[in-house]
């Protein structure tokens, strides 16, 4: 069952929701791009469906609400250790199909990776409902088919395409129904969100990427081209690792607070340990780490691939090195390793 | 080549050089912000090889000069240029007669926001809109812009330079203290960056606004300002007497300003320009030089109300080469 | 809420600092618990951070964490002395099953603070009957740089020890040379079948199973330990991950057949 909807009543049907949740949606953030007056899309807390930006990819993806780029989970006092405060309202996050299936893999890791489940994750996660927002053609660098994530049957509340200038939502979550249908001129019809079929990017992964990869000269080149900026992994929608931040206010060291940001396996620093060790500096190293995680590594240990296939990586690379070309690549060189 | 008789003064006025090749003189096509259409590029070509020698310098002003024109096909050079001054949209108070004018040179810019990555605003744009708010003008004045602190256009020579500039804008909750606006900043820039308990600290006196750090930051963390914000800087110059850079006269300054400024300054130049001065034609600087600053500044700030970042340098002093007082 | 948080530690009393040199301490730590020699916990230090640490020591009541004073958060935990607390999390990762070593010929190669994580396992070995069948070669950077040294006195008598330091000041009459100059000589009665522990920093670990490869250890028969940026404890930061392991929950304690194929 859905609806079609003028985007006047869509805005009415975001209104009646933002009353009982908070919405988060990628938004067009004017001149907010790496260069003058290019603009970024990221994920924000909206106040009114116009500041939702349906039709571009964003640039950042939807993890963000999840797992933020800087969270403060202690406050600490003399000898008081405080959790952060956290908004307990229920949460919409905004998601392509790629983002809604990178869920599965944020929850593997921080709800199934060993025995704890990760309560910062979790008290975010129990809150949020997904709405997908439907894909009227593949973007730039997506490989999302090759990947199967191209489609998702539920995992989503209620489907957002813009059509023509009008806005077409499926309802799965019969809860959302009344929003719609108590919109003035909305029009019950059956809707199929909108899925792509066909990429012009493709990737061939291995059923088993042989150990020898590792070896292969097809890193080398990242080596120098590399510039370990760590774009690849904030961008990217299965990306979860952080590191701790332990602080003192500058005013009152007898306060201060524990964090965690978001961590990058490409950035310096990353495998540091005590007393100046270090693992992987070459960027090469970094990149074949980072690759065989998405394509394997993680595969290996969980059953399933990491990588959803969005593209993010390729979209932002400063240095136009293309993930999914680096997937072609060791499917070509695992080949070989084979033989 | 009898019987030429030609008023040098009128020629040079209207844009064609004096030639060291007796009967011979070069079409000089202005060309503000250093964009030309290609269909224009073509009529220069065609001109070139109907009336020249074939060969189109290009100047240190990012003009054109065609050299190798007879002085007799000037009225003819004239009627052709019409099409690129139209579509370049240079002020012209009578069509088909050339350039008006040719003392206010060429207003130079670097590809800036349009093109590089580095640039801080649409240098191009910015330089097109200055041409129309000065030209046609008699009076020497070099104009220049640039993208940003690098200064690839060289604005330091010039009488009006502007660089331009970024406020940064950190969201800190978007940073993750990967450290690499603070390395960039001090390989690439000033310095001005430091983290302090896992988030960056920007020294606002030193920020130069060169927007290295929006540049290499892979969160976006920080971002660019919305309004574009330029140095002003004063009164470079090449020559004979006392070449010289500019020196910073305003940090943050906005665009209506410095149009307003420059503009004024023509009213300056007109009330103290040395009657006796060689082809009427003498340099701000000097004219500065012997009024005093203040009394330019005076000039300068007339209807100009500055925006609330703007820093002014109340005091500038020049440095460079005085061959005239101490010789070479 | 809070006591389910695994991110949230609790306070230990330090029962006692024990000081080997300028910049290696001792914690004993008031602990009741299960834990194993080998096992970790992150010592958390409000404002500073946390630190992975290994157990070096278990008894009744108490575990003992040697600490290397190289950073922030172990710069202020030297701060702290006996009757004060500390915050810890953990034990965290698998620990050394002690009980694979009974029986059976024992070499243990321990490297610089790589002999905190096994002071427990040489422990056990200096207690078992066969206690003449387990070697132990710890080395250190420096005779200053010694640990344990009331330890090593206890087993030099019941086990067979050496100890040997990279480098030393003139007249220092005891062995020099790195811990793998010791591995060909030892007198073992069957190599094929005697078991090693290997623990130290990565490039002596890589060296030391080369030489126990050439002596006739089976790689099945080795042991190792591997230190990696542990943030979290729990598999979540994503910091000491090598291939599909993790490596404070898997490890930081592997069979060598399995930890031979870690690429970092």
């Amino acid at each position: 069952m859905g609806y079609v909807l003028t985007k006047a009543g869509f805005a009415e049907v975001i209104a009646s929701l933002l009353e009982e949740y908070r919405i988060f949606a990628p938004v067009r953030k004017v001149g907010a791009g790496r260069f003058t007056d290019v603009d970024a899309v990221i994920y924000d807390e909206i106040r009114s469906a116009d500041e939702i930006e349906l039709e571009a990819k964003s640039d950042y993806a939807s993890k963000e609400f999840l797992t933020p780029l800087s969270e403060t989970l202690f406050y600490f006092t003399e000898n008081e250790v405080k959790e952060s405060d956290f908004d307990g309202r229920p949460v919409l996050v905004f998601g392509r199909s790629c983002d809604l299936h990178s869920l599965k893999r944020l929850d593997q890791i921080y709800l199934e990776n060993g025995l704890a489940k990760d309560p910062f994750y979790k008290r975010r996660r129990d809150l949020i409902k997904c709405v997908l927002i439907g894909c009227g053609h593949s973007y730039d660098n997506c490989f999302c088919v090759s990947m199967d994530s191209n489609k998702c049957e539920d995992g989503y509340v209620f489907s957002v395409d813009l059509i023509d200038g009008k806005i077409h939502s499926n309802i799965l979550d019969e809860s959302f129904d009344k929003a719609f249908s108590a919109v003035s001129g909305s029009e019950k019809k059956d809707v199929i969100p909108r899925f792509v079929t066909e990429n012009d990017v493709k990737v061939e992964i291995p059923e088993e990427v042989p150990q020898g990869i590792i070896k292969s000269e097809l890193w080398d080149e990242y080596t120098t081209r590399c510039i370990n900026c760590g774009r690849c992994n904030f961008v990217c929608p299965t990306c979860t690792c952080y590191t701790m931040q332990d602080v003192f206010y500058s005013d009152n060291g007898r306060v201060g607070e524990r964090r965690r940001v978001g961590a990058s396996c490409m950035v310096d620093g990353y495998t540091d340990v005590a007393g100046g060790g270090q693992y992987r500096r070459k960027n090469g190293e970094r990149m074949r780490f980072k690759v065989l995680h998405k394509i394997s590594d993680f595969k290996k240990r969980f059953g399933y691939q990491m990588c959803v296939g969005c593209g993010r990586c390729d979209d932002i690379c400063p240095e136009y090195i293309s993930f999914s070309n680096i997937i072609n690549k060791v499917n070509a060189a695992s080949k070989e390793v084979k033989s | 080549m009898a019987n030429l008789d030609i008023n040098v003064g009128k020629l040079k006025k209207n844009a064609f050089r004096y030639s060291k090749v007796r009967g011979e003189t070069a079409s000089r096509i202005r060309i503000p912000g250093g964009v030309i259409d290609a269909k224009s590029m073509g009529r220069v070509v065609e001109i070139a090889e109907k009336y020249g020698t074939g060969v189109i310098n290009i100047t240190n002003r990012q003009g054109i000069e065609i050299p190798g024109i007879s002085l007799r096909d000037v009225d003819k050079v004239n009627a052709e240029v019409q099409e690129i001054i139209d579509s370049l949209r240079i002020n012209q108070p009578e069509k088909g007669k050339g350039y008006p004018s040719s003392g206010t040179r060429n207003v130079i810019a670097c590809p800036g926001a349009r093109l590089c990555p580095f640039g801080c605003y649409d240098t191009t744009a910015f330089a097109q809109k200055m041409e129309n708010n000065i030209y046609p003008n008699d009076r020497h004045v070099k104009i220049a812009f640039t993208g940003c602190s690098n200064d690839c256009a060289k604005v330091r020579m010039a009488d009006f330079g502007i660089i331009g500039m970024t406020e940064p804008q950190y969201d800190k909750d978007r940073c993750v203290a990967c450290g690499a606006c603070v390395n960039y900043c001090k390989r690439r820039s000033v310095g001005a960056l430091e983290l302090v308990n896992g988030k960056v600290v920007r020294d606002t006196a030193k920020c130069i606004g060169c927007g290295v750090c929006v540049a290499y930051c892979p969160t976006r963390a920080w971002t660019r300002s919305r309004e574009h914000y330029f140095r002003l800087v004063l009164l470079g110059r090449t020559g004979k007497k006392n070449p010289r850079l500019a020196e910073d006269f305003i940090k943050w300054a906005d665009e209506e300003s410095i149009l307003k400024m420059v503009k004024n300054t023509y009213a300056y130049i007109e009330e103290y320009i040395d009657p006796d001065a060689v082809e009427h034609k003498e340099h701000i600087g000097y004219i500065v030089d012997r009024t005093g600053f203040e009394e330019f500044k005076k000039w300068l700030f007339e209807g100009v109300e500055l925006g609330p970042k703007a820093e002014v340098n109340q005091r500038i002093y020049w440095g460079g080469k005085n061959y005239d007082k101490y010789g070479g | 809420m809070t006591n389910m948080n695994p991110y949230v530690p609790f306070a230990s009393e330090i029962l006692d600092v024990i000081k080997h040199t300028g910049k290696e301490y001792t914690f004993r730590m008031a602990f009741k618990g299960e834990v194993k020699p080998g096992q970790f916990f992150e010592v958390s230090i409000p404002k500073f951070g946390e630190a992975p640490i290994s157990v070096s020591g278990i008894g009744d009541g108490f575990v003992d964490l040697t600490i290397r004073k190289v950073g922030r958060v172990t710069n202020e935990v030297f701060e702290k002395y006996k009757g004060q607390n500390l915050l810890l999390r953990g034990p965290y990762g698998n620990g050394f099953d002690v009980d694979l070593y009974k029986d059976s010929e024992v070499v243990v190669v321990a490297g610089g603070t790589g002999v905190s994580p096994v002071r427990g396992v040489i422990q056990a070995l200096s207690e078992m009957p066969d206690a003449q069948d387990k070697y132990v070669i710890a080395g250190f950077r420096s005779p200053d740089d010694m640990l344990f040294r009331d330890d090593l006195k206890a087993w030099d008598e019941k086990l067979k020890l050496t100890l040997t330091v990279d480098g030393a000041p003139e007249g220092y009459t005891g062995n020099i040379g790195l811990v793998t100059k010791y591995i060909e000589g030892l007198p073992l009665r069957d190599p094929a079948n005697a078991k090693a522990v290997v623990v130290g920093p990565p490039p002596m670990m890589k060296f030391t199973i080369i030489e126990l490869q050439k002596k006739g250890f089976k790689d099945s028969n080795i042991t190792v330990s591997h230190e990696r940026k542990m943030c979290c404890g729990l598999g979540k930061c994503g910091h000491c991950r090598v291939n599909d392991t993790y490596i404070c929950l898997d490890g930081p304690v592997f069979n060598y057949e399995f930890a031979k194929n870690f690429v970092d």
